[in-house]
């Protein structure tokens, strides 16, 4: 067996996760609200409500509590000398492997909720391809970018 | 500053840094105005039939012709901004780049440093035979737009492009060499010394052009072609009048319905088998120093160039048909270049699959073209049409119910279906030699793809949850390939085979290696 990437991601991102978990939960009530006062308009037969009553919970249940926490359970980097390991996905486990010389360039973005929790996420670009490492304490994602930056420099193609 | 501009003969190579500019051949308007008529084109039909049809006269006779009217004042507008374009366009040669400038209402500079210049590709068009010209993509390391190249040159003589590949490999050699000369024979002179003798490796043979284009896959594309043609005229068919012909035509039996789409089919198939016989007449490849060269066309010569360091992989296709009979076909991944055009290049369109190796070799002697012998488990092998079954099941279900008694033959597509899974299985393998992984996979066609470690961007190991309890998993080479990215791509294989090669491609590991030895 493989070992597993050590690092893990800040332990805010899971609260964020669950946040936009609740956000979308409460998306989805709004639209099932809206579905219910139809529903009464138009008499429809009560295993309606029920259903779309278990419909939100069920919703609630995977989103704000389950894939959150299986998410960020599974969410593991490592930055070595000369590559990044990344292992991540709910259904489908991916180990992503990136040699340090292919590293093009890496970038740190932060939108408004990470902002609120000082998170922000890093995104490291090969000639072809795109990873981001998702919710990483500010300073931390700063650091590791700089510290990217100087060992992609640094790597040399041998082969 | 835009002196001499109509006689770059009498006056270019004055200087050596000079800021002569140079001006398309004229007939570049005319191919301007053409390509935007034929964009056009569609458009102006549907309105001119929708307004020229009615037979209602208004009286004036500006209403009752004016489709045409409109029709006239674009074909003249598409003229003038053709000529305007024309006019507009200038290159020239300043300090180490080829500079552009053009535009209609804005003007647009463009500036394309020579050591940024990768390749240049010619295209000779019909509109081109004639005055001996040529239409000259640029094309550089990176792109910034997939469709577009970097700069296109739509017509000028061969002794400008000449003069344009004499200027990029001068720079590139560092050496400036300093024209006394006032004439422009000195110029010929320049060139014949710059050009590099050019190895022939690969020619397609007449026959394999006629196998090519009997065989080419272009028949579905057709015939999506004329399925949406039909559409769009769909409207303008008069149904009424034809629904009694017809009627009596379904008299006729069937089997005349059936010949007309069977004369159809083979009419369409003519087509495209035409259509790729002109595209790959004369098809041959070519070893220049550094770089690949294509040429092909019969009616629009075309040629192109891959320098060979920006070459991702190297792909073998089988087409089952082709596989029959022994054909292949190879095509290349390049990191330069625009669009789907430029990323993935046919190499040889079809060849001989024991012919092979010879040429391939010679472009490139790295290549290593062992079969690959790593095979699957047969643990794995369910994954490879379980899956299926979720949208299989529904759909069985649903076509069973609308049309009972022959609904049920829908379950004919359970045993087809297992056994294209079976067969993707037993045809998928992988291998290692030295720094070069083969990844062999099948969706339809068989398809092995060498890739060379430096040239894999990143390498990713899936698992799902039954995965990892059969202790398989499947791993995915990411490529360059022009814009994009291609994955090769190992389905359900060994868990430790994958971690094996996930290994292999580890740099850390390798380094540790070395120490200790």
């Amino acid at each position: 067996m493989r070992a597993q990437p050590v690092n893990r991601i800040s332990e805010k991102g899971l609260k964020v996760w669950r946040l936009y978990g609740i956000m979308q939960t409460g998306l989805l009530l709004l639209v099932l609200l809206g579905g219910g006062v139809l529903a009464y308009i138009f008499e429809a037969p009560r295993w309606f409500y029920i259903v779309a009553a278990a419909v939100v919970i069920v919703f609630a249940y995977f989103f704000i509590y389950l894939f959150p926490k299986v998410r960020w359970l599974r969410w593991r980097y490592e930055v070595r000398e000369s590559e990044i390991e990344l292992q991540h996905g709910i259904f489908i486990v991916k180990r992503t492997l990136i040699p340090m010389v292919r590293v093009q360039h890496v970038d740190t973005a932060q939108g408004p909720i990470l902002r609120r929790y000082n998170l922000g996420e890093i995104t490291i670009s090969t000639a072809a391809t795109n990873h981001t490492i998702p919710a990483l304490v500010m300073e931390e994602a700063d650091e590791l970018r700089s510290r990217i930056s100087v060992l992609a420099r640094v790597a040399e193609d041998d082969v | 500053m835009s002196c001499g501009a109509g006689f770059p003969f009498l006056q270019g190579w004055r200087k050596m840094m000079s800021e002569t500019r140079y001006k398309l051949h004229w007939i570049t308007a005319i191919i301007e105005v053409l390509k935007t008529a034929k964009e056009a084109i569609l458009p102006i039909i549907v309105l001119v039939f929708a307004n020229g049809l009615n037979d209602v006269g208004s009286g004036k006779w500006y209403l009752d012709y004016l489709s045409f009217i409109i029709f006239g004042v674009l074909m003249i507008m598409f003229f003038i901004t053709g000529i305007i374009k024309w006019k507009r366009f200038e290159y020239w040669f300043e300090d180490n780049e080829l500079r552009i400038e053009y535009g209609l209402f804005i003007k647009k500079k463009r500036y394309i440093p020579f050591d940024r210049i990768q390749s240049l590709d010619y295209t000779e068009g019909i509109l081109h035979r004639p005055f001996k010209l040529i239409k000259v993509k640029v094309e550089t390391a990176g792109s910034s737009s997939p469709k577009k190249a970097e700069a296109e040159l739509t017509a000028i003589t061969k002794a400008a492009a000449n003069r344009i590949e004499a200027e990029i490999a001068m720079a590139k050699v560092g050496k400036k060499i300093v024209l006394q000369a006032e004439d422009g024979e000195q110029t010929e002179e320049v060139r014949m010394a710059e050009k590099i003798p050019s190895k022939s490796v690969f020619k397609m043979t007449s026959k394999g052009l006629l196998i090519l284009a009997t065989t080419s896959g272009g028949i579905g594309i057709i015939l999506s072609g004329v399925g949406v043609f039909l559409s769009q005229f769909a409207e303008m068919i008069p149904f009424e009048w034809m629904y009694e012909e017809v009627s009596g035509f379904i008299k006729f039996g069937l089997l005349v319905v059936a010949i007309v789409v069977f004369l159809g089919f083979v009419f369409v198939w003519g087509i495209s088998v035409a259509m790729t016989f002109l595209a790959y007449y004369g098809f041959s490849v070519s070893l220049e120093s550094e770089d690949i060269v294509i040429t092909r066309g019969l009616l629009e010569k075309k040629r192109m160039t891959v320098p060979l360091r920006r070459v991702q992989s190297v792909r073998i296709i089988e087409n089952p048909f082709r596989q029959l009979f022994g054909y292949a076909s190879v095509v290349i991944d390049s990191a330069g270049g625009g669009g789907a055009e430029g990323a993935k290049i046919s190499l040889f369109p079809l060849v001989k699959k024991a012919d092979i190796s010879g040429p391939l070799k010679e472009i490139f002697p790295d290549l290593i073209l062992e079969e690959p012998m790593g095979k699957l488990p047969a643990r794995g092998k369910h994954f490879f049409y379980r899956i299926d079954f979720l949208w299989m099941i529904p759909v069985i279900g649903v076509i069973t119910y609308f049309f009972y008694p022959y609904g049920l033959l829908s379950l004919l597509i359970v045993p087809v279906i297992i056994l294209f899974g079976l067969w993707q299985h037993k045809s998928a393998a992988y291998g290692i030699s030295g720094n070069q992984l083969t990844i062999r996979f099948r969706n339809f066609s068989l398809q092995t793809a060498f890739l060379m470690k430096k040239r894999i961007q990143s390498m990713e190991m899936k698992q799902n949850h039954f995965h990892k309890r059969k202790r398989v998993a499947t791993l995915a080479a990411g490529i360059k390939s022009g814009m994009s990215i291609f994955n090769a791509q190992v389905h359900h294989m060994e868990e430790s085979e994958a971690e094996r090669i996930l290994s292999w491609f580890e740099p850390s590991l390798k380094n540790q290696e070395r120490e200790q030895g």
